[in-house]
């Protein structure tokens, strides 16, 4: 349970809002590199932390993320031509470049200097890995370039998705560290997904329903561990990485890719979940590629040209009863993402917590709060910066490990729970 | 026409939200276990809980393979003693409170108590920020056995948080 004063904080991300102010600390995905695929190309409107901005990549291959409104009578410049270094407003001509400075009035004389007054707001763009990652923030405050392992090795390495999800930012991430549902929720796919099956740790999942939890503190958010039994009395650990403010990272299955989400704010009732699948020592398969596609493993099937999914509240998410009572997917919903998405946006856009009825076992929900209430107070009442901005808080990976009893996974997976280059995952 | 869950997904249906109690109080009892803890479980107390009850078993000892503490360890925090079984019976959670360094003798009684009676357990490990991995090791190999659910934070007043959130 949440006071509804602390569900108002986590779950307002506006550019007025406390929450808003420390989402503004970090390098967040904004867009997938192919969404601007060359010098000159269409811009993209994105909306993010309630915020209206249009991204374009201009004739020398500049990044830019503005205001999506021009200056002049407020034109969406979605419609704008992108030529010559800059976006030019086709209602009247004024042209932007990259920062966001107006850079020609054509009704106005040139010498006047009238253009140097007029400049949209703009926030930094940048590229890596496949991803364009935006920082909204303080420019004095802004923190090295992301690190996240994902992002960083070589392109034929790593595949991301995003689709929307018509809920709050916060009960979608929640459900990234909510990890008992798994064993409910997801059963059908574990041992059908061409992304997951085969993997031994399946097993260990599917023949322990109730496993038992640790979640640990650690600089940059959480780490949870979910225990079951393994052979010789040994316990098999699958571990899950929270960095704040909302990455998360599963623990990964045999030799398939790991995989985790970013969950990010577009506004107060909708989110982007973005969904990465990568390797660290090897390249994806093609068919490997084929299926994230296909929407397999945590990804999802989107409708054409958009990144909605194909199932959506509009369609009922195709809920098909027949396969859920003959047990092939516990909800009904096919795929592992969508299975969260329907169930997390059926809560409502943002979820009552004061009615909510957490148990002992929602304790990487609960503690994920309280760091987040706690980062939110120490960031407005001292400037301090939050967890997660720093790269080294993002140099993590999930693992599955199989321990002696009496260590602890935090002592037995120490180095594979951070990034080691060319050191295959620690996976079952 | 908009499919049901389009239509019941929105914001304006959330109004229509039966407004009713939708559970009953839950029972927390907070143990102590050893006198690390019990200076956390002592302030926790003073906060002033609606479900919550706080004991100690902070005075055990280890006692051999049979037996590996004394029945009559387990106290309230007026130091009268109580019936561990009694305690047990009443609570819907148990949560084990120790310090680092594996002196939470009385955990295994706990755990085993509430095993019988099918009460959850978690176990919660304080002082964790200056504790060494040898200390926590030992606190947690003593906790682990009994607890669905183990937490480490950096910060004590975690639990408090926890105890609200949990509508102690």
């Amino acid at each position: 349970m949440l006071r509804k004063e602390q569900g108002d904080l986590l779950t307002q991300t506006g550019p007025d809002t406390p929450m808003g102010r420390m989402f503004r600390r970090y390098w967040i995905p904004a867009l997938l590199a192919e969404e601007l695929p060359e010098n000159d190309c269409p811009p993209v409107r994105v909306k993010l932390l309630s915020e209206r901005l249009v991204a374009f990549r201009d004739t020398n291959g500049r990044l830019g993320l503005v205001d999506e409104f021009c200056a002049h009578r407020g034109v969406s410049l979605w419609f704008a031509r992108n030529e010559e270094c800059g976006l030019r407003c086709p209602y009247h001509g004024w042209k932007y470049d990259v920062t966001g400075q107006c850079i020609d009035v054509p009704s106005e004389p040139e010498a006047s200097g009238f253009a140097q007054k007029v400049k949209l707001r703009s926030y930094s763009l940048i590229e890596r890995g496949g991803v364009l990652w935006a920082y909204m923030g303080p420019p004095d405050a802004q923190p090295p370039l992301p690190e996240w392992e994902f992002a960083t090795v070589p392109k034929p390495q790593t595949f991301t998705s995003k689709r929307l999800q018509e809920s709050n930012w916060l009960q979608a991430m929640e459900g990234g560290i909510d990890s008992s549902h798994v064993s409910f929720l997801h059963r059908g796919d574990l041992n059908s997904d061409p992304l997951f099956k085969g993997a031994k740790g399946n097993q260990y999942n599917l023949n322990d329903a109730r496993p038992v939890f640790e979640v640990v503190e650690c600089p940059g958010g959480l780490h949870i561990g979910a225990r079951r039994n393994a052979e010789n009395g040994h316990y098999y650990w699958r571990i899950t990485q929270w960095v704040m403010p909302s990455f998360t990272m599963i623990a990964p299955r045999g030799n398939h890719s790991v995989h985790g989400h970013f969950w990010i704010p577009i506004d107060d009732e909708n989110c982007w979940a973005w969904s990465f699948d990568y390797h660290p020592i090897r390249e994806l398969s093609d068919a490997e590629r084929a299926a994230m596609r296909d929407g397999k493993g945590i990804h999802v099937k989107l409708e054409p040209g958009s990144f909605r999914p194909m199932a959506n509240r509009d369609n009922d998410y195709l809920i098909d009863r027949a396969a859920q009572k003959a047990g092939k997917t516990f909800s009904g919903v096919e795929g592992i993402g969508m299975q969260d998405a329907s169930l997390q946006e059926s809560m409502g856009p943002i979820v009552d917590r004061t009615k909510e009825n957490l148990v002992s076992t929602d304790n990487g929900i609960i503690m994920a709060r309280h760091r987040l209430l706690r980062a939110v107070k120490a960031l407005e009442d001292k400037g301090t910066p939050p967890p997660g901005a720093d790269p080294v808080h993002q140099k993590v990976r999930s693992a599955a490990i199989v321990l002696p009893p009496d260590v602890p996974f935090t002592e037995g997976a120490r180095d594979a729970m951070v990034v080691r280059p060319a050191v295959a995952p620690a996976s079952v | 026409m908009q499919s049901e869950s389009a239509r019941m997904s929105s914001a304006a249906e959330a109004r229509f939200r039966v407004q009713a109690p939708n559970s009953r109080p839950r029972a927390i009892t907070v143990v102590a276990c050893d006198a690390v803890s019990e200076a956390v479980v002592r302030k926790l107390a003073g906060e002033g809980w609606a479900h919550a009850t706080f004991l100690t078993a902070a005075s055990a000892r280890p006692g051999d393979d049979r037996s590996p503490a004394p029945d009559d360890a387990l106290a309230d925090l007026a130091d009268h003693a109580r019936n561990l079984d009694d305690a047990v019976e009443t609570a819907d959670l148990m949560i084990m409170v120790a310090g680092p360094g594996g002196m939470a003798h009385f955990a295994p009684r706990i755990g085993e108590a509430c095993g019988l009676r099918r009460v959850m357990t978690t176990g919660f490990v304080v002082g964790v920020a200056a504790a060494s991995d040898a200390e926590l090791s030992r606190t947690l190999a003593q906790l682990r056995p009994w607890s669905l659910m183990v937490v480490l934070a950096n910060n004590d007043d975690y639990i408090g948080d926890m105890m609200t959130a949990l509508r102690a």
